[in-house]
């Protein structure tokens, strides 16, 4: 179909296709900024092609736009430094806006107009399931996803650079019941990443002599958790272990703090608390919260104060370098795939992939990392915060890199 | 819970203390969703329209609360602003969109849906998507025997009882209430009587906006600011005003008790996302034998 005005001669859906054709406009201006495109600085007939795909638009926005910046500081570095393979890199951004079908559209594009070499994106695990067969299977191409998930993604030419469920649960429950007690409640929002890293939480939970209350799954707009507070004051839970996602998180927490659970000594931790969710509530409602991530603001590590800072004055504002909206799993993944194209000289998707198997960086948000072999997924440091005054503390640092015990 | 290993006495005085937990609990989020149907039940019963922008007039509300507190006011302060603010834009939008609807009550229905829109992703835009938490004029809660209630939750049931008992004399007992329901009842007759339903309806619906206002403003606390804020409450008075019957004022409050004792007191029994959905099933059950609404019989 490289010619479809000549097809069109014969063709009975002319007519359609030419509205398509004359309408196509109305869908440029109907997405608006959403898609765009940052040629490299110095002239090259030949750059590689980078595809993002994010949600710059819509309830995640604020975790999309920070996904986008980071890749173009990237890229914008790599390219100042001669770019890869004596290449320059051409970024292409595809805007997700919260909404699959849109996405898929829009991921489309990235695939068969911009013919990218890779594609990095994706925050919800509904977006990724959803976009990666148009990425993977039909569009050939190599496909990174940045987020912190449920696990369990194992197609081959998908690689992920966001911490799993063990890596955010074997060193955090164990420290949880030294510093919370045995009796879990799992409050959770009824879709798959709670119940696939509650499913995990429990095996270690209860492999670590601690026992799990209650489990319960609301809907995912459900605002007003009496009930459950209840539930957890009279069951003497010692520690919440919560998935309940914005915006009934919010609610839920100050109910929490109001019926007294921390003052008597609970434990309230949320494993997707990073800088962004420290506004949802005031502070002295989730004083004592711990979280466990691959980066906080507040950790002590030289490179990653750097990059934050880099970071903060190139994109002031509310938009944040965190590690709960995929931001520093969006940086590792660019980075990892920097050096699997060094390595592999080409950038075809199988010699990447093949290169990029065994990747690993020195540096970045949180430390080095690195690609485990065959398992498409990452190794990295892991750390516990907990919240004071409305800030992170870090109280605990893995020793060494995690494994994310994969595919 | 221990009741196993515990006298009598002490299981009776628990099971007390979990049944006040209970009311209070069901109370407070009852007492939250009449706030907030009150003002679409005005606007419905009074006017024969479904104001679909109600949710994003109590966003507004909310806005207003954030935004004062922000700018480092006191949030007290936003709370009374709330409904002077919402009032306002009421009137506007009554005065320069709605009043073309009066005679197409679905074509008001989209109208007042795409104002809803406008407005719901403007704040979206302006908070930038983000979930941010609005400090209450009350914190914490104060104990009653070892229960701890929400001393802001506490505040929400008295003044939704001022609101409702001042709402209601109102229209019942003064000049202004008479004219708004001999508008509602017969306009043609009303104007033949020499009474401007063009400024009753005006007035009408900037009240029911500043009601909603008021409700934003005084449950943004609970449930922190966010774009999406009216959308789930929508849906919710919605229901209550189908279930208690539109054309009275005490029917969609009723309406608003009900929906709020469901919503609120299903996830005791059952499990929450079930809870969700019995919530509608219940209340499509009831408008099925009661059609006019709860208190139809009542009044025909």
């Amino acid at each position: 179909m490289r010619n479809p005005d000549r097809t069109a001669v014969f063709n009975p859906v002319s007519s359609r296709r030419s509205f398509l054709k004359n309408t196509l406009w109305m869908g440029a201006v109907a997405t608006g900024s959403g898609s765009f495109i940052i040629p490299p600085a110095w002239g090259q007939s030949n750059p590689i092609k980078v595809g993002i795909a994010t949600d710059l638009t819509g309830p995640i926005g604020f975790a999309g736009n920070a996904n986008a910046n980071v890749a173009k500081m990237v890229v914008a570095d790599i390219n100042a430094k001669g770019g890869i393979l004596g290449r320059s890199l051409q970024l292409f951004v595809e805007d997700t806006a919260s909404n699959e079908s849109v996405a898929v559209n829009n991921v489309r594009k990235l695939i068969q107009r911009d013919r990218v070499d890779v594609v990095f994106g994706g925050i919800t695990s509904s977006m990724r399931n959803a976009i990666k067969d148009v990425i993977v299977t039909r569009g050939k191409t190599l496909y990174i996803y940045p987020q912190l998930y449920e696990g369990q993604e194992c197609t081959p030419f998908i690689y992920c650079t966001g911490p799993t469920p063990a890596q955010q649960c074997d060193d955090f429950i164990p420290w949880l019941i030294k510093n919370g007690g045995k009796r879990f409640a799992l409050p959770s929002a009824n879709y798959v990443w709670p119940k696939l890293l509650n499913k995990y939480a429990r095996k270690v939970i209860e492999g670590n002599g601690g026992e799990v209350v209650f489990e319960e799954y609301y809907p995912l707009d459900q605002i007003e958790y009496s009930a459950t507070v209840n539930k957890i004051m009279t069951g003497n839970v010692n520690v919440v272990f919560n998935t309940v996602i914005p915006p009934g998180v919010g609610p839920f927490v100050k109910q929490l703090y109001e019926a007294g659970f921390t003052k008597k000594g609970g434990r309230l931790s949320c494993v997707y608390y990073d800088e962004n969710t420290l506004n949802i509530n005031a502070a002295h409602e989730f004083e004592g919260l711990a979280s466990c991530l691959d980066y906080f603001r507040a950790i002590d590590d030289p490179f990653s104060a750097q990059l934050a800072a880099e970071y903060e004055k190139r994109y002031p504002g509310t938009v944040l370098f965190t590690a709960g909206s995929a931001a520093t799993g969006m940086y590792r993944g660019l980075k990892l795939w920097e050096v699997a194209v060094k390595k592999a000289k080409k950038v075809d998707r199988e010699t990447v992939a093949g290169a990029l198997d065994s990747a690993r960086i020195d540096q970045g948000p949180g430390g080095p990392a690195e690609m485990v072999p065959g398992k498409r997924h990452c190794k990295m440091n892991m750390y516990i915060a907990v919240a004071k005054n409305g800030k992170y503390e870090v109280v605990g640092r893995s020793k060494g890199l995690v494994d994310p015990k994969e595919c | 819970m221990g009741v196993r290993y515990v006298s009598r006495g002490r299981g009776a005085r628990e099971a007390l203390e979990g049944i006040t937990s209970i009311a209070f609990d069901l109370l407070s989020f009852s007492a939250i969703i009449v706030l907030v149907v009150m003002g679409l039940g005005i606007i419905a019963s009074m006017m024969g329209i479904f104001n679909f922008a109600h949710g994003e007039f109590l966003l507004l509300g909310a806005y207003t609360v954030y935004l004062t507190s922000a700018l480092g006011y006191p949030v007290w302060l936003g709370m009374l602003l709330a409904p002077l603010a919402v009032a306002l834009v009421g009137f506007l939008l009554e005065r320069g969109v709605i009043r073309f609807f009066y005679t197409d009550p679905v074509v008001a229905m989209l109208g007042t849906y795409a104002i809803g829109l406008v407005i719901r992703e403007s704040v979206r835009g302006l908070i930038g998507g983000l979930y941010l938490s609005v400090p209450e004029p009350l914190v914490g809660s104060f104990s009653l025997g070892a229960i701890a209630v929400s001393k802001w939750r506490g505040m929400i049931i008295l003044v939704t009882a001022a609101v409702m008992t001042g709402a209601w004399l109102l229209l019942t007992r003064t000049r202004l209430g008479l004219q708004i329901r001999a508008a509602l009842e017969n306009p043609a007759l009303a104007r033949a009587s020499g009474l401007s339903t063009t400024r009753i309806y005006a007035l009408t619906f900037t009240g029911g906006a500043a009601l909603a206002g008021l409700a934003g403003g005084l449950v943004v606390p609970i449930f922190s600011m966010f774009a999406d804020l009216g959308v789930r409450f929508l849906i919710q008075s919605f229901l209550a005003v189908l279930l208690g019957g539109v054309g009275t004022f005490e029917g969609p409050a009723l309406g608003a008790a009900v929906i709020g004792v469901l919503s609120a007191g299903l996830p005791w029994v059952t499990s929450p996302v079930l809870a969700d959905v019995l919530v509608f099933v219940i209340a499509i059950v009831i408008v099925k034998f009661r059609p006019g609404g709860l208190l139809s019989r009542g009044r025909s």
